[in-house]
C-alpha cells in the first residue's frame, strides 16, 4: 500500500478537526436556547483541545480559526453572517481566538515534545539492542548482517546496504536487505561513511520513501555509525592479535624444533658413531660381548633415528594442515598387530598383549597413521613402565558411534595437573626424569586422532595408566559395518 | 659359466647401490647396478635378471614407468624401494605389475627374506604350473578347487575359494586391495573394501593356526594383502 504524502495526510487531519469543530457547532445550534454564549465558547476550546491533542499543533491553530468562525457565524448576532453587531462581542471573539490558539499552541507543544522524548526513548532502545547484537562478533560479516537488519527496522528503509572493508584492506564485504534489490526508483538514498581514525571502514546506504533523513535521525544515524565502526576496529584489533598470537607460536615451535632436533637427533647421531668408529678401530681389541654391544647399539639407533625424523614429518604435515587420512574400513586388532610387529624389537623384555575381540566392528580408519599413533603410545609406554611390564590394548564398542580403544601401562602415575597437557607439543612435564625423545609422539597422535574425528586422553589407574580414544564408527562416506552374520558367507 | 641367481638394483643413491652389492654379493648372488631409469632398462634386457630391485624415486623417469615398461617384455619378479607415508606410489608400481616392495629404511634380513621370495615366485612362475599349493598344513588345489588341512577337507564358500584361490596363485607378491576387488568381484569400487576384509577375516578363522597372529594371508598396511606359501 502507498503511504498518503506529507501534505494529503495533513489536509485529511485539517478536515477531520473541522469535523469535529462543525458537529461542536450543529450540536450547540440545537441547544443554544439553554446555554449562554461563555459555556459555548468553553465547548469550542474543548473541541480545539482535542484537535490538537489528536492531530497536533497546525491543525490545532487551524481548529482554532475554524472554530471563531463559527462560533462567530452561528452564535453571535447578527446571526448567519461573519459581521458582529456589539463591541463586547468582538471583544469576546478575538479573546476567544487568542485563548484557542494559546491552548493549541500549548498542547501541540507539549505533544511535539512528547513525541520527541519518545523517538529518543526508541532510539536509545534500538541504539542499546544495536551495541548487544554487535558485542563479540567476530568476523566483519556478522557486523555487516546485524548491521543491515537493525537499520532496515530502525529507520524503515526500503532498502538498506552496507559495505565493509576485511582487515587486510583487500576486499571489502558487501551485505544487503531485502535480499533482492527492489526498484530504487523514486527511492532517496542516504549514504553514511563508517570511519574511525584508521581512515573509511565502509559505508552506509539507506534507501528510504521520503526525501532525505530528519536531523534527530542523522544524529541517530551517525551514532550507530560510530558504534559500527568501533565494532568493525574492535575486530580488526582481535584478527590482528590472533595472528600475531600464531606467528609466535610457529615461531615458538621452530625454536622448540631445533633444540629438539639438535638435541634428539644428535644423541643417537652420537651413540651410532661412537659405536662404528669402536667397531672399526684396528687399535682396539674388543671382546666378542663388546663387538655384539656396540652392534646392537648401531641397529637400536638407527631405528630410534628412523622413528624421530618419521614423527618430525608427521608433525609438522600436521601442523601444515596437509595430513591427509587415507581411509578405509579397516580391523584395529590388525593395525595393532602391525603396530606390535614394528615394535618387536624395542619391546623386548616387555610384554605386549592384543585384547581386541574378534566381533569388533570395522572402523574407517588411515591404517597407516593409525599404527603410528599406536607405535608412538606403545613407544611412550616402554620409555616410563618398568622392564618387564604388560602394555594391553583393548577395545570395545561404547555406543552406536564410538568406539573406545584403551592402552594400558604400568608406567608411574601423571600427576593429576599434568595429565591434560602431555598431549601438548615438546611437552615433558618439570621433575620428571629426562628420557629422550622429541616431545612429539603424544602431540602426533593428538593430531591424527582429531583429524579422525575422534579424541585422546590419558587416566590414572589404581596401577599404572592408560591411554583412552574414541573414534568414530561412521565418517563421511562410510556407514557402519553391518555385522558378519548379514553377510552370505 | 655363473648359475648364481641374477640381481638388478636400480637406484641413484651410491650408497644404497654400494650396500645392496656389498650384502647380496656376499651371499653369492650375481649383482648389477643402474643409477637411472634408462640404463636399468638396459642393463635389464642385456642382463636378463631373476629379481629387479627398483627405486621408485628416480631422477630420469618416474619409476611407476619404469615398472610398466619393465613387464611389457620380462617376468622377472620386481620388488619396489620406497620411503614410508608413499602408499600412492607403491599401490601404483604394484598395479603396474611390480610383484612386492620394501620400506626404506630397511633391515639386512628384510631385503635378504623379499629377494628369497622372489626368487622362489620366479622359479614357480617359469617351471611348470603347479595345480597344488602348499601352506603350512593347508594344502590348496586349484584343479579340483578344493582346501584341506592335514588332508582333511575345509569347507569354504565360492567367494572366500575365489579370494584364496587368486591369493595363493600369486604367492609371494603384494597384491593391492584394487587388484583383489577387481579379480574376485569383478570391480573395484572401493566400498566394498569392507567386503574384503571381512572375507579375509573369515578366511584366516577357517585357515590360520592363529587369526590373530596370521602366517599366510598376511596384510600389507593400506597397501593390501599377500599370501605367504
Amino acid at each position: 500500500m502507498k503511504l498518503p504524502s506529507t501534505l494529503g495526510r495533513h489536509a485529511a487531519k485539517a478536515f477531520l478537526s473541522l469535523l469535529l469543530v462543525s458537529a461542536v457547532t450543529v450540536l450547540m445550534n440545537s441547544m443554544r436556547d439553554r446555554f449562554s454564549t461563555a459555556i459555548i465558547a468553553l465547548i469550542f476550546l474543548l473541541s480545539v483541545v482535542l484537535s490538537t491533542t489528536l492531530w497536533g499543533m497546525w491543525v490545532g491553530i487551524f481548529s482554532s480559526f475554524a472554530a471563531f468562525l463559527e462560533f462567530n457565524y452561528f452564535f453571535f448576532p447578527p446571526y448567519y453572517s461573519f459581521a458582529v453587531g456589539r463591541t463586547e462581542d468582538i471583544i469576546v471573539l478575538v479573546v476567544f481566538l487568542a485563548v484557542a490558539m494559546v491552548i493549541s499552541n500549548l498542547v501541540g507543544r507539549e505533544q511535539k515534545r512528547y513525541e520527541e522524548v519518545q523517538a529518543r526513548e526508541r532510539d536509545a532502545t534500538h541504539l542499546y539492542e544495536l551495541s548487544i547484537a554487535l558485542t563479540g562478533l567476530k568476523e566483519e560479516k556478522e557486523i555487516a548482517n546485524v548491521l543491515v537488519g537493525h537499520l532496515i527496522e530502525i529507520f524503515q528503509a526500503a532498502r538498506v546496504e552496507v559495505v565493509i572493508q576485511d582487515a587486510d584492506g583487500k576486499e571489502s564485504i558487501k551485505v544487503s536487505l531485502p535480499k533482492e534489490a527492489p526498484a530504487l526508483f523514486g527511492l532517496y538514498l542516504t549514504r553514511f561513511p563508517l570511519n574511525t581514525h584508521r581512515g573509511d571502514l565502509g559505508e552506509i546506504q539507506l534507501w528510504t520513501q521520503k526525501p532525505g533523513l530528519s536531523t534527530l535521525e542523522l544524529h541517530l544515524l551517525q551514532t550507530i555509525a560510530s558504534q559500527a565502526a568501533l565494532s568493525i576496529e574492535r575486530v580488526y584489533l582481535s584478527k590482528a592479535e590472533t595472528r600475531a598470537k600464531i606467528l609466535e607460536e610457529s615461531d615458538q615451535l621452530k625454536t622448540a624444533l631445533l633444540s629438539s632436533v639438535s638435541h634428539d637427533l644428535r644423541t643417537p647421531l652420537a651413540s651410532i658413531e661412537a659405536s662404528a668408529t669402536t667397531l672399526f678401530n684396528p687399535q682396539v681389541n674388543l671382546e666378542p660381548e663388546a663387538r655384539v654391544e656396540l652392534q646392537t647399539i648401531l641397529v637400536e639407533e638407527t631405528e630410534h633415528l628412523n622413528q624421530l625424523v618419521g614423527n618430525l614429518l608427521n608433525m609438522s604435515r600436521i601442523e601444515s594442515g596437509v595430513l591427509k587420512l587415507q581411509r578405509n574400513w579397516n580391523s584395529l586388532s590388525e593395525i595393532v598387530e602391525a603396530a606390535f610387529n614394528r615394535m618387536r624389537r624395542q619391546s623386548r623384555g616387555f610384554i605386549l598383549e592384543n585384547e581386541i575381540s574378534d566381533d569388533l566392528p570395522l572402523i574407517p580408519l588411515d591404517s597407516v597413521l593409525m599404527e603410528q599413533v599406536l607405535i608412538n603410545l606403545i613407544s611412550n609406554s616402554l620409555k616410563y613402565a618398568p622392564k618387564g611390564s604388560q602394555i594391553c590394548i583393548e577395545a570395545h564398542q561404547a555406543d552406536t558411534d564410538w568406539v573406545e580403544v584403551t592402552l594400558t601401562n604400568y608406567g608411574p602415575h601423571i600427576p593429576a595437573e599434568y595429565l591434560d597437557h602431555i598431549f601438548d607439543k615438546f611437552y615433558s612435564f618439570p621433575n620428571q626424569v629426562r628420557v629422550s625423545g622429541t616431545g612429539l609422539g603424544l602431540s602426533i597422535c593428538k593430531g591424527i586422532v582429531e583429524a579422525h574425528g575422534g579424541m585422546i586422553w590419558v587416566a590414572n589407574l589404581a596401577e599404572g595408566i592408560a591411554f583412552h580414544m574414541k573414534l568414530p564408527i561412521r565418517s563421511e562416506g562410510f556407514q557402519p559395518s553391518k555385522p558378519l552374520k548379514d553377510l552370505e558367507i | 659359466m655363473n648359475t648364481a641367481p641374477r640381481i638388478l638394483v636400480i637406484d641413484d643413491e651410491y650408497q644404497i647401490q654400494r650396500a645392496m652389492r656389498t650384502i647380496l654379493t656376499q651371499e653369492k648372488y650375481q649383482v648389477f647396478t643402474a643409477s637411472t631409469g634408462e640404463e636399468g632398462l638396459a642393463l635389464a634386457y642385456a642382463s636378463q635378471p631373476d629379481v629387479i630391485i627398483l627405486d621408485l624415486g628416480l631422477p630420469d623417469t618416474d619409476g611407476i614407468d619404469v615398472c610398466r615398461r619393465l613387464r611389457e617384455w620380462s617376468l622377472a619378479p620386481i620388488i619396489i624401494l620406497s620411503v614410508r607415508d608413499s602408499e600412492a606410489d607403491k599401490i601404483g608400481a604394484l598395479d603396474q605389475g611390480a610383484d612386492d616392495y620394501l620400506t626404506k629404511p630397511f633391515s639386512f634380513d628384510e631385503l635378504l627374506a623379499h629377494v628369497r621370495v622372489a626368487l622362489r615366485h620366479n622359479a614357480q612362475s617359469r617351471g611348470a604350473k603347479t595345480n597344488i599349493i602348499q601352506a603350512g598344513r593347508i594344502s590348496i588345489d586349484l584343479a579340483n578347487h578344493t582346501v584341506a588341512r592335514d588332508g582333511e577337507s575345509v569347507k569354504l564358500t565360492a567367494t572366500e575359494y575365489k579370494l584364496l584361490a587368486y591369493l595363493a596363485s600369486n604367492a609371494g607378491r603384494v597384491l593391492t586391495h584394487k587388484a583383489i576387488l577387481t579379480h574376485v568381484w569383478g570391480y573395484a569400487d572401493f566400498r566394498e573394501m569392507e567386503y574384503l576384509r571381512v572375507y579375509v577375516l573369515q578366511l584366516r578363522r577357517k585357515l590360520e593356526e592363529n587369526p590373530r597372529k596370521p602366517q599366510m594371508i598376511i596384510t600389507e598396511s593400506g597397501v593390501g594383502y599377500r599370501f605367504v606359501a
